[in-house]
């Protein structure tokens, strides 16, 4: 496989992309709204709970149920401390992980069927280059700049949530730490490949770039269970269960990507826009 | 060594034989047409000779390499003009040339931006590279594809309908210019086109193909004979006489006289047109007739055409 032809269509698919504001609005906006609308609700969640209403009002009991080595971080620290680190640490945990998806899958979509759909495929498939080099190009261009986009996120939510965060917690940061680390250095590649592994199939089925997405839209599914798992602390990201997931994910992924790359066939994809 | 050979090419999609066991040969400079209606199987040819989909059955060989074991050679040497342009329409003019330049392996950035600003030059693009594909008109679209295909100087180059949707200048100056590649160039062509007038100006040689079967191969000229050896005079004179209708008539190689609409020119049909027109033209003058004009009236290629593809019988 030659590295320069799969930059090349790297590069010429990443150009494409970003002149598509179908492509570029969801991938931007929704990343965007998490990392400055999350920290907002973080530090507005204590003078929230101080209401009589207020779910968050039983700090306490929620505690109770908490693993042990996460009950162990919150010794000493006061209610206003704890809400702010279980909601800032753990319940938007989860959250982070549909930016990869969404956007690798949004991307995949458009480079994998928008290309079939507006029928450009044919002049790329009549090119020397192999199928092995278009396949890892456009793998690159729905890894990188979901990956790209993940991290900027974390680090504007980190950076939020550190600098309104300072005062509450007397000078001590509570990002960067493992669990973050762990979600999106590993756990957030691990689902971003699965998720354009299994669109790059999808993909395969389908004629158009719209029903691509739709399909794919429903990977969001597992990441929404273990959003409402987390929120009513029935499962929680530590180190371990994230580090187990990323095992679990390096197994799917593979076979994924086995069944992707099988799916990968110019002969058929021509078929579909025959 | 012929640069295109095909040997019982066979394409089968579940059970529909798109292309039924095809052979020719094309010699390097020649252009080479299929010809045939809308699903005769003229691309499903063109994309297993251009290694995109991969035969049922039979064999192939472009510029020496193996369709099926060469097939990234085969591309190396092969410009494509597909049925679709595709064209990455979000993309300027100038990077779509320069995406598909650097695809064929022009790594030298001199030598690449030369060849694309000829390219675009020649097609009158030069004053739009900077404008996305979306922007461009249909021809213009068209130009550019074809500019693609010839980014990298292939010495083989497959047109499927090259001048479709073009205006008659636009598809005028592609005309030209494949005769300019094939005559000056030496570049082997493969041209696909239902459009016969493409066909009768630029191919040496053209198959016809109908429900993926080829039903004929040879040149214009040889189509035309073959379709029908009789030959029609058309002559003009300054005055038609009896004497000269009879004199006519009585020749052996004449099978039809009739008058034309103007009274004064004959419609011959002869045997053998090569043999019989000095003797014809020979008898008119000696009966008296004042000839102003001869044409040889033979029937167009799309009269061959079409009497092959409504399956009527050829003569051979």
């Amino acid at each position: 496989m030659r590295a320069d032809k799969t930059i090349l269509v790297f590069r010429k698919d990443w150009r494409e992309i970003s002149r598509n504001w179908e492509v570029i609005l969801p991938i931007v906006i929704v990343p965007l709204l998490f990392s400055i609308l999350f920290p907002i609700l973080v530090t507005m969640a204590p003078s929230l709970a101080s209401m009589p209403e207020s779910s968050l009002s039983n700090i306490k009991a929620m505690i109770r149920i908490l693993p042990g080595p996460m009950k162990d971080d919150l010794i000493g620290m006061t209610n206003e401390q704890t809400i702010i680190y279980i909601l800032a640490i753990y319940i938007f945990a989860p959250t982070f992980l549909i930016i990869p998806i969404m956007a690798s899958s949004v991307i995949a979509s458009d480079s994998f069927a928008g290309e079939k759909e507006r029928k450009t495929i044919e002049a790329l498939f009549a090119t020397p280059i192999s199928d092995s080099e278009l396949f890892m190009g456009k793998i690159m261009v729905c890894f990188i700049p979901a990956m790209t986009i993940t991290l900027t996120s974390f680090m504007v939510y980190s950076t939020i949530i550190d600098v309104l965060s300072f005062s509450v917690f007397g000078g001590k940061l509570l990002f960067p730490n493992l669990i973050w680390i762990l979600l999106i250095f590993g756990l957030a590649p691990a689902v971003a490949l699965g998720s354009i592994g299994l669109t790059v199939m999808i993909s395969a089925k389908v004629r158009g770039f719209r029903e691509a997405q739709q399909i794919s839209a429903m990977l969001l599914i597992p990441i929404m269970i273990l959003i409402l798992g987390q929120a009513s602390v029935a499962t929680m990201l530590g180190p371990i269960v994230i580090g187990g997931l990323v095992c679990v994910f390096a197994i799917v992924d593979s076979v994924i990507f086995h069944f992707a790359m099988g799916t990968f066939r110019r002969e058929e994809i021509l078929e579909k826009i025959a | 060594m012929p640069t295109i050979e095909a040997e019982e090419l066979t394409k089968r999609f579940g059970s529909l034989m798109a292309v039924d066991h095809i052979s020719f040969e094309v010699v390097q400079g020649e252009v080479f047409g299929l010809l045939g209606p809308n699903g005769a199987g003229k691309t499903t040819t063109l994309r297993m000779l251009a290694c995109l989909i991969s035969p049922s059955g039979g064999s192939a060989k472009v510029g020496g390499y193996d369709i099926r074991q060469d097939s990234l050679k085969v591309r190396q040497i092969l410009g494509v003009l597909t049925e679709n342009q595709s064209l990455y329409e979000r993309l300027t003019a100038y990077e779509n040339m320069d995406f598909f330049a650097e695809a064929y392996g022009l790594s030298d950035e001199q030598q690449k931006r030369n060849r694309i600003k000829k390219l675009l030059e020649f097609f009158d693009l030069w004053g739009r590279r900077n404008n996305k594909v979306v922007t461009l008109s249909k021809g213009m679209k068209q130009k550019l594809a074809i500019a693609r295909a010839l980014v990298h100087d292939p010495p083989v180059l497959f047109l499927d309908e090259p001048t479709a949707g073009l205006d008659p200048e636009s598809a005028k100056e592609i005309r030209d210019m494949i005769e300019e590649l094939s005559q000056h160039e030496k570049c082997t062509i493969l041209l696909c086109t239902h459009r016969l007038e493409d066909a009768e100006r630029l191919c040496n040689r053209a198959m016809i193909i109908n429900n993926g079967r080829s039903i004929i191969v040879g040149s214009p000229e040889e189509l035309r004979n073959r379709i029908g050896s009789k030959s029609i005079l058309e002559i003009r004179m300054r005055k038609l006489s009896q004497e000269i209708i009879e004199t006519v008539k009585r020749l052996k190689q004449v099978r039809e006289v009739n008058v034309d609409n103007s009274a004064t020119g004959l419609i011959i049909t002869l045997d053998d047109g090569e043999s019989a027109t000095p003797e014809v033209i020979r008898s008119i003058v000696h009966a008296g007739g004042m000839i102003f004009s001869v044409n040889a009236l033979r029937p167009s290629l799309e009269e061959v055409y079409l009497k092959l593809i409504r399956g009527e019988k050829v003569e051979s």
